[in-house]
């Protein structure tokens, strides 16, 4: 709209492209509200009231600002739209209204402070809520950069060597070949990358169904890893706490200083349901490989940063190594065992006699055999 | 040199042997599931481009894949004795048939995957057998009933238990006659509930029902202790065995108790002498393939045996002896030999007829045996089924004089003799009820199915032997809706109680009292939970009175042996039992560990018979009218023919379902004893039938694998047979520099004179390792997966061979062929000694597999796991609930072998590390030696020169396989010591 248009026939061309792409933007949104039946005018308004675009005249933030439109908003600390319509979903009008205009958490209460809704509009988005609740959001689009970019790079490197062989346009041959030979290298760069990748995930960040923040337990209240990671000293798994865990402090902090009570509450309604947290994996090793904390945490006594990275200051926990083999073979090529503190490691008595004569300050793990291939895989 | 053998064909015609093998190796159609040749498959041109388009494609999406989001789900609450990946374990019971042991059950994050023994236990100590190894895969088994049914529909146990006690209170007043048919019952509990029930229900009538029966034992102890009961053994203090037709290492009674006694025995070194073991049988038991002196009779010859035997005895006694004529061979060596031990030996029998028993009975008696070796104080309560009355129910069913049945764990239908009949009078009754746990056939024809719990998933106890109790507790929960018997009784008489109060409440009334030890009652209740058992202290045994004179009649009821041409045999396989656990993929995979057939009975003949009636291994017989393959078995009486019970199931699960064929029909009733020998008539018929016979597979080539000697012999020379392994050391002579183990050198040594076969290992090892079950066609390929398997070797006369039994699995060689073949370095030493095997390194090249030479190496050659052509236990999510999560799935097209439970070993040395210490003596133990019924199997570290096992690599009788290859193996074996007369 901010181009000078000129021309009177582009201009009804542009006018008909506009109109037909608010018709792609909208179609699905009126197809979506029509399976709604009667209540369809209604949850399309409250809608729009979630989105701000209703009233007219808004003194406050829209409902939309702080409860995105995504599955888990991971990036602020608030609860989702979804999130907020599964717990809409079970209260009357009444109680939803005294949640929405006078809440009783400190956090809730102060961002709510200034909320003027009429009594039809919190109708309308409650049912909008629940509608959502019921249906769930649009799907998101799927994106296929890399594929179109693999396929892309196939058909430079097809019409190349059609020209090389038949038709010949580009006089000279070295050029076609340098463009294929380029295409065929960044091609073998993506397969190698994504290859070398699979199975791995460094950097893996994702969505956890309660916004438990590492930072705020393990950083700024310092509880020590092991509290709630408490099996990692015996067993092979750390542990991920039981609910019942959880209790141990929340059955008092009601209310988080970020999140309000919304999270916590989360905590509490698994309890009263008898269903337990679906966290989503992320450190997760293949299954041919076998990994003892036990071993590393208990015998060795490694730093749970060592491996896990500066988890104190993650608000959203994602995986900081890439967890393959090479990097497990290094850190013990470099690490060496204390062998004295450990009445087991007298078992290797020539490398104990060798410390104990001072000819040799310590053994790393590798030279003891840590390396060796049913170490881990067995 | 001795010449030893596996088989028939390769001691007459080893070439052609050879050549079949080859032949093996070459077929085309090996490499497919379905047995179609390869030229079906062939690709073509197209073929390639179609592959090469698609692997394009592939590289595509490998460009824009997304690993699947997994989740982690902690407890809710954790409940306290659960470490998430660690295993807990729990005492518990297996009793089944002729199989009662105490067991350790391991659990990890709440799912039972192994059964270990229990080493508190006075009866098995430690010990388990094959089936009850395999115990643990049947609680995952799909043809579990899982809701009770009514006429084939599912209902609900709140409708059972409203019709059930209306039924049974509408027969009762209408005068009508029930009958309560169970197996026998050891549980005391069990058994009080089932005298309430009683009580109420006074026109029922409870019958236990053996499907291969004990009956005329315990009428024989009847007639002569005025008890019916069946002695308890004690082999352990017997120097001199003789056992007629009882094979009490394999099937008969309780084997494993029996394994564990006897095997202590069975140590040339031990001070007061190492037992000697007379076999008298017809056909070649495991029994008999370990006894020292081994005689082949009639099976109807027995009594004429036994009451030689007496005569010889009683002459010395001065007690009546009897006419009869002369046995085949003489006794008399044998009653000199018991006679220079009164008191110290044991006579055994496996007949069924009474006579024969109070033969036996009288012998022991005036070897003075009782008291010592036989005690008719504590008795086995193990079986209790009476044939007469058994018979006598059959017969009221057939004429329906009886209202109604209600069969709880047992099914006549399959394992009674004309069971057809029985099904159709069963399915006309007014009132059918039955309890089972898997499909069975008689359950198919009962109106009421109600479903009973594996035992891992239920409370209860047993007394197997007066005076020694065990419990067995849940180690999961109900996977299903399974209910015991006590649970149903109790709720059919309105009583609401969980089945854990029951017991409980029944042991503070009843077995709490007779301890002295314990104050508090749960304090007594929480001590027996976690040992699984508890032992009265046993009174010293009396000999008891007997009337010498009272076994006139018997004796002369004993007539001359048959003098029909064929006489057959019906007997149990070691491992498979009567048929109840058909269905366990384990167990059917299983070979024999006489036969080393897997998946199907045969009819044994020996090498003579089959001459004569010009036939050979796979061809079909006629036997009595069933038409069976035959499988030629060194050691067999020439007229007589074997046939296993226990199979040709077809109302069962997909394994069990037309595995073998159904003998129990064959089965003769004599004066109301079921008779388990009888006459035959033999015709060969045209046709063949496939064995998977595994018994040439893997082949040594003959080398000097099995070394022996005779006690003598030894007690003379301390290496006697096993001369040639300080030559081969002295041998061993190398440029290189000695494989360096700093820490620890694991080795295992194994007492060939202790195994005794049975396959326990086997299936420990199955269980312990995910080893795939692949099925009888890929069996006779060739391909069986099991880590550990057992060489059997005979030697001498094929009519009555020596038999030896040799466990073989990796050698874990510290000079290993295997690792210096491999091209991608997929198989390497650690610094522990063990040869290793990287699963996810192997490209399949299948080097390691040929250069071995003690071919212990298996390839999968197919993708065994989700696989349903392969459709056993490993392609469904219940079966695969029973894997061992710290032992990696081997993928298609890697090798795979025995790790010495290398899992284990790093669970030891890791626990030895968290408590500061160096790991004990001991303390690791692999999967095989855990449960060695037989204490054959020794594991630990080299490295430690006080350790069992240094020891036993010292010891003069150690020697290794093919050790003149220079292999350096670090398992040994210890030479077969025999302790007969002859060399």
């Amino acid at each position: 709209m901010y181009i000078n248009l000129t021309n009177q026939r582009s201009k009804r061309a542009i006018s008909l492209l506009s109109l037909l792409l608010l018709a792609f933007i909208l179609l699905p949104n009126a197809l979506h509200a029509a399976k709604g039946g009667k209540n369809s005018e209604d949850i399309k308004r409250g809608k729009r009231f979630f989105m701000g675009l209703l009233p007219k005249e808004l003194n406050h933030e829209s409902c939309v600002s702080c409860h995105a439109l995504t599955p888990i908003d991971t990036l602020s600390w608030n609860p989702s739209a979804l999130e907020i319509a599964k717990v809409v979903d079970a209260k009357t009008f009444d109680e939803f209204k005294s949640s929405l205009m006078a809440p009783v958490g400190k956090k809730m209460t102060e961002v709510h402070k200034n909320f003027e809704i009429e009594e039809a509009d919190l109708k309308r988005i409650r049912l909008y809520l629940k509608d959502l609740n019921k249906n769930g959001l649009p799907p998101a689009k799927k994106t296929y950069y890399n594929l179109i970019l693999f396929l892309f790079l196939g058909v430079i490197i097809t019409l190349g060597l059609v020209d090389l062989i038949f038709t010949r346009k580009i006089k000279y041959p070295f050029v076609t070949l340098l463009v294929i030979g380029l295409a065929l290298a960044y091609q073998l760069k993506m397969v190698s990358e994504e290859a070398i990748a699979l199975g791995r995930s460094e950097g893996y960040a994702p969505d956890q169904p309660i916004k438990f923040s590492h930072k705020i337990h393990a950083g700024e209240n310092n509880i020590d890893c092991k509290y709630c990671h408490n099996t990692v000293e015996q067993s092979k798994s750390a542990g991920i706490p039981s609910v019942n865990l959880c209790l141990n402090c929340h059955s008092l902090v009601r209310e988080g200083a970020n999140s309000g009570q919304f999270e916590i509450n989360k905590i509490h309604t698994a309890v009263m349901n008898k269903e337990s947290v679906e966290w989503i994996r992320i450190h997760k090793l293949p299954d041919h490989v076998f990994f003892s904390h036990a071993q590393h945490v208990g015998v060795a006594g490694l730093d749970c940063n060592k491996c896990h990275g500066d988890v104190e200051n993650m608000h959203v926990l994602k995986q900081q190594e890439d967890l393959s083999m090479g990097w497990c073979v290094n850190c013990h090529r470099e690490t060496n065992v204390n062998m004295e503190d450990n009445e087991y490691y007298e078992s290797f008595k020539k490398q104990h006699d060798l410390i104990k004569q001072g000819k040799q300050k310590a053994f790393t793990a590798d030279q003891l055999g840590s390396n060796d291939c049913m170490k881990c895989h067995y | 040199m001795k010449k030893y053998w596996r088989s028939i064909e390769e001691l007459t015609d080893s070439t052609k042997v050879k050549k079949e093998e080859l032949s093996y190796e070459r077929a085309n159609k090996k490499a497919m599931i379905t047995g179609k040749s390869l030229d079906q498959f062939a690709s073509t041109r197209r073929d390639f481009l179609k592959v090469f388009g698609y692997s394009i494609a592939g590289a595509a999406v490998v460009a824009s894949c997304k690993k699947p989001v997994e989740k982690a789900i902690p407890y809710l609450v954790r409940p306290e004795e659960v470490t998430p990946g660690k295993a807990s374990y729990y005492a518990s019971t297996y009793f089944e048939e002729n199989e009662y042991c105490s067991v350790l059950v391991k659990v990890r994050d709440g799912r039972p995957i192994k059964i270990e023994g229990n080493e508190l236990s006075s009866i098995t100590r430690q010990g388990t057998s094959a089936r009850v190894q395999a115990s643990v895969l049947s609680l995952y088994d799909t043809s579990r009933y899982k809701t009770p049914l009514f006429n084939g529909k599912a209902t609900t146990w709140e409708k059972v238990d409203k019709v059930v006690p209306e039924k049974l209170d509408a027969v009762k007043a209408s005068g009508g006659e029930l009958a309560l048919l169970t197996p026998t019952i050891i549980s005391p509990t069990t058994r009080s509930v089932i005298d309430q029930f009683l009580a109420k229900y006074s026109n029922i009538k409870w019958i236990q029902y053996d499907a291969v029966s004990a009956s005329g034992m315990l009428d024989a102890n009847e007639a002569n202790f005025g008890k019916r009961a069946l002695p308890a053994y004690h082999l352990d203090k017997a120097k001199v065995i003789v056992s007629v037709e009882a094979d009490f290492l394999g099937t008969w009674l309780n084997p494993t108790a029996f394994t564990k006694q006897y095997s202590s025995r069975r140590d040339p070194d031990l001070k007061d002498g190492m037992s000697r073991h007379y076999q008298i049988e017809s056909m070649m038991t495991l029994t008999g393939s370990n006894a020292d002196e081994r005689f082949v009779i009639r099976p109807s010859e027995k009594g004429v045996v036994l009451l030689n035997l007496y005569n010889a005895i009683a002459k010395v006694h001065n007690a009546p002896t009897f006419q009869v004529t002369k046995s085949s061979f003489s006794v008399q060596n044998i009653a000199n030999d018991l006679l220079a031990n009164q008191g110290k030996s044991l006579v055994m029998c496996g007949s069924n007829d009474p006579a024969d028993q109070v033969i036996v009975n009288a012998i022991n008696f005036l070897l003075g045996n009782y008291g010592h070796t036989v005690d008719m104080n504590q008795t086995m309560n193990t079986k209790q089924g009476s044939d007469q009355e058994v018979a006598k129910l059959v017969a009221e069913i057939n004429a329906q004089k009886i209202a109604g049945i209600i069969a709880v764990d047992v099914n006549p239908v399959y394992d009674f003799p004309e069971g057809d009949k029985l099904k159709k009078a069963i399915s006309k009754l007014d009132l059918s009820i039955a309890l089972a746990q898997a499909k069975n056939e008689t359950a198919a024809v009962c109106e009421l199915v109600l479903p009973l719990p594996h035992y891992l998933e239920d409370w209860n106890d047993s007394e197997p032997i007066t005076g020694q109790f065990s419990l067995a507790q849940p180690a999961i929960n109900s996977l299903f809706e399974g209910r015991s018997l006590g649970v149903c009784l109790n709720n059919w008489q309105g009583v609401k109680e969980s089945y854990r109060d029951v017991v409980k409440k029944y042991w503070e009334k009843n077995i709490f009292p007779l301890q002295n030890k314990q104050k508090k009652f749960e304090s007594f209740w929480i001590e027996s939970l976690r040992n699984g058992v508890f032992d009265l202290e046993s009174k010293s045994p009396k000999q008891p009175t007997f009337n010498i004179d009272s076994i006139n009649q018997y004796a002369r009821s004993i007539k001359k042996a048959k003098t029909e041409k064929f006489e057959v045999v019906l007997y149990e396989m070691t491992g498979k039992g009567n048929g109840a656990s058909a269905n366990n993929p384990w167990i059917m995979e299983m070979p024999d560990p006489v036969s080393k057939v897997s998946w199907d009975n045969f009819a044994a003949v020996s090498p003579k018979l089959a001459v004569q009636l010009g036939v050979k291994n796979e061809d079909l017989i006629d036997v009595n009218g069933m038409k069976l393959p035959v499988f030629i078995q060194p050691g067999q009486q020439e007229n007589t023919i074997s046939v296993a019970l226990g199979f040709g199931r077809n109302y069962s699960g997909k394994v069990a379902n037309g595995a073998g064929k159904n003998c129990y029909q064959l089965i003769q009733n004599k004066d109301g004893h079921r008779i388990y020998n009888l006459t035959a008539n033999v015709k060969k018929v045209d046709g063949t039938y496939p064995l998977a016979m595994t018994q040439t597979h893997h082949n040594m080539e003959g080398r000097e694998i099995v070394r022996e000697a005779v006690l003598e012999e030894y007690k003379k020379k301390a290496d006697a047979g096993n001369e040639a392994h300080a030559k081969h050391e002295s041998h061993h002579v190398t440029l290189y520099d000695k494989p360096d183990f700093p820490a620890h050198h694991w080795a295992m040594a194994i007492d060939l004179n202790k195994c005794t076969g049975c396959g326990n290992c086997t299936i420990a090892c199955q269980s312990e390792n995910n080893v795939a079950v692949i099925g009888k066609e890929q069996v006779r390929n060739r391909r069986i997966m099991h880590w550990l398997r057992i060489d059997r070797y005979y030697s001498e006369n094929p009519e009555n061979p020596k038999t030896y039994h040799q466990p073989v699995m990796c050698q874990h060689c510290d000079n290993a062929p295997c690792e210096n073949v491999c091209p991608v370095s997929a198989t390497v030493h650690s610094n522990e000694g063990i040869n290793q095997m990287a699963y996810n390194r192997c490209v399949g090249t299948r080097y390691c597999v040929n250069n071995c030479p003690y071919k212990v190496r298996r390839f999968n050659w197919f993708k065994y796991a989700n696989n349903d052509k392969f459709d056993f236990n490993m392609n469904n999510d219940l079966g695969k609930m029973v894997l061992n999560p710290d032992v990696t799935i081997r993928s298609r097209g890697v090798v795979e072998k025995c790790s010495f439970c290398v899992q284990r070993i790093q669970e030891k040395k890791l626990d030895a590390k968290l408590d500061n210490r160096k790991v004990k003596d001991g303390e690791i133990q692999t999967a095989c030696m855990q449960s060695c019924p037989a204490d054959a199997i020794v594991f630990g570290d080299l490295n430690d020169k006080n350790s069992k096992i240094s020891k036993l690599f010292e010891h003069p009788r150690n020697y290794h396989l093919l050790e003149e290859l220079h292999t350096l193996p670090s398992v040994g074996y210890l030479t077969k010591i025999r302790n007969s007369k002859k060399a």
